[in-house]
């Protein structure tokens, strides 16, 4: 399933591009997630609560950042697994200066499969506008 | 004249209710999941999220360690059981190792990986989740056509081209007949795949006793025996050590005419761990790994001359199979070839079958099994070419069904058609819904604007399967009836019923030959410590093979009967009937009740005659039945929103002589409910990454009470030669009757608009979009 949007942060592209990849800050601001660690050089494991229609539940996963080009472009390869199903997507982020704010651009792909594929997958797309959207206003504070 | 009272009322052809309703509709019948046994464990499956994966490793020792759980046990602790078996056999079929758990593979969302043994179902379940598998996911291939295209992924390596097997047919002058022809009319018709949604899900308990060396399964299937000798085979157990019983079975609908891993599995299970161990489907675990139906991309084209005769039908079946084969699945679609000619005299056709490994569950037999696909494609096609024609729909299928004088009748495909009047229903249908005046009422309607259809189909099916030869497993049927010494009657049957009353047919029937009182007989069935081998029920076979078994198995005591009572009264003319034997010179008469006593006494016997009153009659037909009839269905379309209503449902079936109306009514309504399903609603939907999108009743749409149409339900009657009894069989016939004749009034309905053809099902988002795209 193919899913992009714009967001406006009030931040120059630099600072949009340090934040999105700023552990601590992604922790507070992932919506669902319990916690965020470094695993390794641009890889961190997370824990996450997920609900989507009438199914809900844990989810564990890595995240990891390729293709750095700042402050342009990372690409997020994301993959996720609980009891519910797992999810699996990547996505290409773009940075562009808008004034003194960041236009962030994301266009990916995902994969959803399991219970929450079954039961769920038509309000994926409305699900995870959403949680984008939600992760977004708190980067933006 | 006679002293004892006599039993003059007969039931056979009376609405007589259903004797196995009052324990189903007060909660208190036995079903799989009611059974509790002391020290009972609780299995929950491990399933496969992909639908193409290799396992890299597995880990367990989580869930063992799990306080409750008493094994788990994975892929290579099942080595030594045998896999799940395909008992279908095409040349040259290739049919994938399917082994009941596992190992290094899957290949279809849901495919069991491990199973989880615990004391309370919540623990196993809880601990289902602590397993930790290792996949490294490969790309999947959902779509059947896409599974045929050059480069798509291979669901089984060893044949990348995805192809199970060819299979081709081919009778008459095909060639000549598509040369000669005035008008050629091609389309391609889906058949899309549908979840047969039982209410009752699979369930299975397993009950080892390792001291007497016994194995009983409790399982909720419509083929008690075949699933005996099956799983016995699979678990290495001599089949008289192992006892299957199907309880109470909430609907099958050919989903349960099957042998599911999980039958072994239990098996397996409470053989390692020396409980009791039940495992019930929930209904995600249902629609994912419990057998769909249909799944066909059929290409069609029908040649004719102008004036409406049929030259010859080509088809090429692209048939959806899934990941691997269950009991049946390669052998349904060479039932729609079978079923080709529909009710048309044409002697020309020529039919492919391309059989395709997709990632996905097998599809196998529901509800018409191969017949529904072929009758919807027939169906659609003549009236497809009577809109060609400009010729009325009626009028061509008059012109091209077989005459009432030709039976019996050879088709194109190898079968004799037994008896049949098809103008008959067709012509009552049409009576019933004053056909004429409908028309002008369209004519009127179309001015106005309003979309109205009218749509016939006019079905066959092949019923009673059927002669041995022509099925997998044997196609006879086995009774066994019983007087007992007191004069009450027990019939056991091989067919095993699960939901079409012959608790209460069987009964009629027995009641009348032997003349005693209904609530004298007891039908027993699902039992294979109880009942004499059988094959089951399927293909509307339960009645007119296993009920013509009881039938002859009747006979046999009669005779011996009469034996007894003309030894009792010392006569040698004496007549059986109304329930005693009476001698016709004196009056003097002995009950059957009597006559059964002294059979078991046995102080003296007739010449030639053992004591007791036991018959047992397999019974093997020498041919299908076919019934047939005509569907008649008006629509409204409503343009704004693309709802279609039924305004009328008129089903005219003949299924031969009714021995029960009412059973009768409620098979045709069942059926036409399921093919409405089929026509409007249902549609099992895999993404292309294999994943199953409509996994829930929330997204599957079955049919409930209040989408159904009033069905006006009436008969026309050609008893069948093949059996005695004259039935022909009803299981089926609303499933395959019921989808063309409703595309076919859409279709109509929709023709001003330039609408020719319309795959089902036909949402209202698809009668808009059509409504909408033709302004």
């Amino acid at each position: 399933m193919k899913i992009s949007g714009t967001h406006r942060l009030p931040f120059p592209p630099e600072e949009s591009y340090a934040k999105l990849q700023d552990p601590e800050l992604l922790a507070q601001t992932i919506p669902g997630c319990e916690s965020l660690e470094k695993i390794g050089e641009d890889e961190y494991k997370m824990k996450m609560k997920m609900a989507l229609a009438a199914v809900s539940g844990a989810f564990e996963g890595k995240i990891r950042i390729a293709d750095k080009n700042p402050p342009e472009s990372f690409r997020l390869i994301v993959e996720g697994a609980g009891k519910i199903g797992f999810v699996r997507g990547e996505g290409l982020l773009k940075f562009s200066a808008a004034g003194d704010a960041t236009e962030v651009t994301y266009d990916g792909d995902v994969q959803v499969g399991g219970t929450i594929a079954a039961v769920g997958q038509r309000l994926i797309d409305a699900t995870s506008k959403t949680m984008i959207r939600k992760f977004f206003e708190k980067i933006a504070g | 004249m006679a002293t004892t009272t006599t039993k003059t009322e007969t039931l056979v052809g009376k609405r007589i209710r259903r004797r196995e309703d009052p324990r189903l509709i007060t909660g208190t019948a036995t079903y799989v999941e009611d059974i509790k046994m002391p020290g009972m464990h609780y299995a929950a499956i491990v399933r496969s999220p992909h639908a193409a994966a290799k396992i890299r490793s597995i880990d367990t020792s989580k869930a063992a360690a799990h306080p409750g759980v008493a094994a788990v046990f994975v892929g290579k602790d099942v080595a030594g059981v045998g896999p799940v078996p395909c008992g279908a056999s095409l040349p040259g079929l290739r049919v994938p190792h399917h082994s009941i758990l596992a190992t290094d593979r899957v290949y279809f969302v849901g495919h069991p990986v491990a199973v989880v043994v615990a004391t309370d179902r919540y623990i196993a379940a809880d601990a289902a989740d602590l397993v930790e598998i290792d996949w490294d996911v490969t790309q999947a291939v959902a779509d059947p056509e896409k599974a045929l295209a050059s480069g798509a992924p291979a669901v089984h390596p060893e044949w990348p081209d995805n192809k199970a097997f060819d299979f081709h047919q081919e009778h008459g002058e095909i060639d000549k007949a598509f040369a000669e022809a005035d008008v050629v009319v091609k389309q391609r018709i889906t058949s899309q795949r549908l979840i047969p949604t039982a209410m009752e899900t699979r369930g299975v308990v397993a009950e080892w006793r390792a001291a007497d060396r016994a194995l009983t399964l409790y399982t909720s299937t419509q083929i008690p025996h075949l699933v005996r000798t099956l799983v016995a085979m699979m678990l290495g157990l001599e089949e008289n050590r192992l006892r299957v019983v199907a309880p109470e079975v909430g609907g099958g609908f050919g989903s349960k005419l099957n042998v599911y891993a999980e039958e072994a599995l239990m098996g397996f299970v409470s053989m390692k761990i020396g409980k009791p161990v039940k495992w019930i489907e929930s209904r995600r675990e249902n629609f994912l790994t419990t057998i769909h139906g249909r799944g066909h991309v059929d290409y069609y084209e029908i040649a004719a001359k102008k004036d409406g005769t049929i030259l010859g039908i080509k088809l090429k079946i692209i048939q959806d199979l899934g990941a691997y084969h269950q009991l049946l699945t390669p052998a349904i679609p060479t039932l729609s070839v079978l079923m080709m000619p529909g009710l048309y005299r044409t002697q020309n056709i020529r039919a492919d079958i391309v059989g395709v490994f997709t990632n996905c569950v097998p599809t196998d037999a529901y509800r018409g099994a191969g017949r529904p696909e072929a009758t919807h494609g027939i169906e659609r096609m003549v009236d497809m070419l009577a809109a060609e024609l400009k010729m009325d729909p009626a009028e061509i299928r008059l012109k091209n069904f077989v005459h009432k004088d030709e039976f019996p009748f050879p088709t194109a495909t190898g079968l004799t058609y037994d008896s049949g009047d098809y103008a008959a229903p067709l012509k009552k249908a049409m009576d019933l819904a004053g056909y004429d005046k409908l028309r002008a009422e369209q004519a009127e309607a179309r001015k106005q604007g309003k979309l109205m259809g009218i749509g016939i189909s006019t079905y066959g099916e092949i019923c009673a399967l059927g002669p041995s030869p022509a099925t997998p497993a044997g196609g006879w049927e086995s009774a066994t009836v019983k007087i007992e010494p007191t004069g009450k009657v027990t019939v056991m049957t091989g067919a095993s019923p699960h939901g079409q009353g012959e608790e209460t047919t069987f009964a009629q029937v027995a009641a009348d030959e032997l003349g005693v009182d209904i609530d004298d007989i007891l039908v027993l069935h699902g039992d294979t410590s109880i009942v004499q081998y059988g094959i089951g029920t399927f293909g509307s076979r339960g009645t007119a093979v296993g009920g013509t078994a009881m039938y002859f198995a009747l006979q046999e005591l009669k005779a011996k009967l009469k034996k007894f009572g003309a030894m009792m009264l010392n006569s040698d003319d004496v007549t059986l009937a109304n329930g005693q034997c009476v001698c016709n010179k004196t009056g003097a008469a002995k009950s059957i009740a009597e006559m059964a006593a002294a059979s078991y006494r046995a102080m003296a016997l007739p010449p030639n005659t053992q004591p007791g009153m036991v018959s047992t009659y397999f019974w093997e037909p020498p041919n299908f039945t076919f019934p047939f009839g005509a569907h008649l269905v008006v629509t409204d379309i409503d343009k704004d929103t693309g709802a279609i209503s039924i305004r009328r449902y008129i089903a005219v079936d003949d299924c031969g002589n009714l021995l029960n109306p009412l059973i009768v009514d409620g098979q045709v309504h069942g059926g036409v409910a399921q093919g409405l399903g089929q026509a409007l609603w249902e549609q099992a939907v895999y993404d292309d990454n294999g994943q199953l999108v409509t996994g829930e009743l929330t997204d599957y749409v079955v049919p409930r009470a209040h989408m159904m149409p009033w069905i006006e339900s009436s008969h026309t009657i050609t008893p069948t030669p093949v059996n005695p009894l004259g039935v022909k069989g009803v299981g089926e016939a609303g499933t395959i009757g019921c989808s063309p004749a409703v595309v076919n009034s859409v279709v109509d309905a929709l023709s001003p608009l330039g609408v020719k053809h319309i795959d089902m099902p036909m949402t209202p988002e698809k009668i808009w979009n059509l409504v909408k795209g033709a302004h």
